[in-house]
C-alpha cells in the first residue's frame, strides 16, 4: 500500500521525472502507452487484447530491455498525460512528431509514418496539382486530407466530400470519382480490394510517428534510438510494417532522423 | 454554464444559406416529379393492366421494406456497376423520387378507393370523358382527402433529404457538418441547421396550407 501511495505521490510531485533504462529493467516491465482504436496501429485483437503496429513494436523493445511488457490502451487526447504523469514509461502510441509535442515530450527517430496523397487510376496522368483541373476527387469531409486537397487543387476540380473514408473508397471503386484523396494506410485497403488498379499520384503530406519518453530522459531515449537503429537495419521494423500495412516501411520513415 | 459563440456560425451563414438552398431545390424537384409518379402508380395500381399492378406492388413492397439510406447508397454506388453514372445531386433526386413515389402511392390510392363507383358510373350517366371523369370525379376529390397524408410525406421527403450528404451532395446537413468540423462549434451549428429545418417545415406547410385553399375549395370550381 505504502508502495502505492509513494508512487502516486512521485507521480504528482515530479510529474516529469526522467526515465532510466535501469529503472526499467529493475522493476522487469515495462508500461507502454498506445492507442487501440486506431488500425492498423493500434487494434484490439480477437480475444480483446492490443494488437497492431504499436503493439509489435512495443513487445520487440521489450525483448531488447529484457523486461516483460505492459501495454496501457490509451486516447488520443490523454496520451501525453499519462506519460507525463508516469502511468506509463513510453508512447509507442502512433504520436506524430510536431514541433508543439515537442515541447512536452522528447521523440525518438521516427518508427512509423503515415503520408497523404492523392490516388487514381493506373492510366490518369496528373504529376502536379494542376492536373487536378476539371478532374473529381473525394475525401472524407473535413479531414487532414479534405483540408491538404482543397488547398493544392485549382478552383475547377470538383471535389467531392463523403463523410468518411469507406464512401470516397466505395466512390473511387464505383467510378463516381476519379481520384481519391487518403492515407497510406487506407490506399493500402484499395490496392487489397481493387490490385492494380490505382497508384499514387501525389503526395500531400508526410507525418512520421515517433516513440515518446518524458522530457529530459535522454538516457532512455538514447536506448530507445539504438534500438530503433538496429530494428530499422536488420529489417525487424520493415518486417512489422509488412505484416500491418502491406508494403515495406516507407523512406520517409527509414532515413528520417 | 454553456458559453454560446454563435460568430463562426453567422460568419459562415452564407454555407448554411447555399445548402439550405440546395435542400429546398432537392425537396421540390422531388415532390413534383414524385407526385406525378404517385398518381401514375396509384392509377396503374388501381385500373391499369394486371402485369403493371404486379410490377407497381413490387416496387411499393421494396421500396417501403427497406430502408433509404441503403436506397441512395445503392442508386450512387451500386448503380454505375450497371452502366448509370449519375451525379451526387441527380442520383440524390432519384433516391428522393423513388422513395416518395411509393409512399404517395399508397396514399393517393387510398383517396381514389373512397370514391364510391357509383359517382364514377354517375360520370358515364352525364357523358363525360374518360380523362374528364379521372380528373373531376376521381383524382381531384381524392387529393382532397387524402391531401393531408401526402402533406405530411411531402414534410418527411423535405427531412429526408438530410441523408444526401452521405453520396456527397452538398445540402444543409452536409454544409452544416462542413462547418461543425472546422470551427468545433457543434452546439451552435446544429442548434442553427436544426432552426433553418424547423423553418422550412414551416415555410412548406403554409406553402402546403395556400395550395389547398386554392386547389381544393368548396364548391367545385372546373
Amino acid at each position: 500500500m505504502s508502495v502505492v501511495g509513494a508512487a502516486l505521490l512521485a507521480g504528482f510531485v515530479s510529474p516529469a521525472a526522467a526515465q532510466t533504462v535501469d529503472a526499467i529493467k529493475s522493476a522487469g516491465t515495462v508500461k507502454v502507452g498506445m492507442l487501440v482504436d486506431f488500425p492498423p496501429f493500434g487494434i484490439m485483437d480477437a480475444s480483446n487484447n492490443p494488437d497492431g503496429y504499436d503493439a509489435d513494436v512495443a513487445k520487440l523493445l521489450a525483448k531488447e530491455l529484457g523486461v516483460e511488457v505492459t501495454i496501457v490502451p490509451v486516447t488520443g487526447p490523454n496520451r501525453i498525460p499519462y506519460l507525463q504523469s508516469n502511468q506509463v514509461d513510453l508512447l509507442v502510441a502512433s504520436l506524430g512528431i510536431t514541433e508543439e509535442r515537442a515541447k512536452n515530450v522528447d521523440f525518438s527517430q521516427p518508427y512509423a509514418g503515415i503520408s497523404i496523397g492523392v490516388f487514381g487510376a493506373q492510366d490518369l496522368a496528373i504529376a502536379k496539382p494542376e492536373d487536378l483541373a476539371g478532374k473529381t476527387i473525394g475525401v472524407a469531409r473535413a479531414s487532414t486530407q479534405d483540408t491538404a486537397v482543397t488547398k493544392i487543387a485549382p478552383p475547377d476540380a470538383n471535389i467531392q466530400r463523403f463523410d468518411d473514408d469507406a464512401s470516397a473508397v466505395q466512390a473511387l471503386l464505383s467510378g463516381q470519382v476519379e481520384l481519391i484523396g487518403v492515407s497510406n494506410v487506407v490506399a493500402q485497403q484499395i490496392e487489397a480490394a481493387a490490385p492494380g488498379r490505382f497508384n499514387q499520384k501525389l503526395v500531400l503530406n508526410q507525418q512520421v510517428q515517433g516513440i515518446a519518453v518524458r522530457k529530459g530522459s535522454s538516457e532512455m531515449l538514447g536506448f530507445v534510438n539504438t534500438f530503433l537503429d538496429k530494428v530499422k537495419a536488420d529489417g525487424q521494423l520493415n518486417a512489422i510494417h509488412e505484416k500491418w500495412l502491406g508494403s515495406p516501411l516507407p523512406d520517409f520513415v527509414t532515413k528520417a532522423k | 454554464m454553456y458559453d454560446f459563440n454563435f460568430a463562426p456560425v453567422l460568419a459562415a451563414f452564407d454555407q448554411l444559406a447555399i445548402g439550405a438552398w440546395l435542400t429546398v431545390r432537392l425537396s421540390c424537384a422531388a415532390m413534383l416529379i414524385g407526385l406525378v409518379v404517385s398518381i401514375f402508380c396509384a392509377w396503374g395500381k388501381t385500373s391499369g393492366p394486371k402485369i403493371l399492378r404486379a410490377v407497381i406492388d413490387g416496387y411499393i413492397e421494396i421500396i417501403r421494406n427497406t430502408p433509404f439510406l441503403v436506397q441512395i447508397f445503392f442508386i450512387y454506388f451500386g448503380m454505375p456497376s450497371l452502366g448509370l453514372r449519375l451525379s451526387p445531386n441527380s442520383a440524390a433526386l432519384l433516391a428522393l423520387v423513388v422513395n416518395f413515389g411509393a409512399y404517395g402511392t399508397e396514399i393517393i390510392r387510398a383517396g381514389i378507393e373512397s370514391i364510391h363507383k357509383g359517382q364514377v358510373e354517375a360520370g358515364w350517366a352525364l357523358g363525360l370523358k374518360r380523362a374528364q371523369i379521372f380528373r373531376y370525379i376521381i383524382m381531384k376529390p381524392a387529393l382532397r382527402t387524402v391531401y393531408p397524408a401526402l402533406t405530411s410525406q411531402f414534410i418527411y421527403l423535405m427531412l429526408n433529404t438530410s441523408v444526401v450528404s452521405v453520396i456527397s451532395a452538398d445540402d444543409l446537413t452536409a454544409a452544416g457538418n462542413d462547418l461543425q468540423s472546422a470551427t468545433f462549434a457543434s452546439f451552435e451549428v446544429y442548434i442553427t441547421v436544426t432552426l433553418i429545418y424547423l423553418a422550412l417545415s414551416v415555410g412548406f406547410s403554409a406553402l402546403f396550407y395556400a395550395i389547398e385553399k386554392m386547389a381544393f375549395k368548396y364548391p367545385l370550381s372546373r
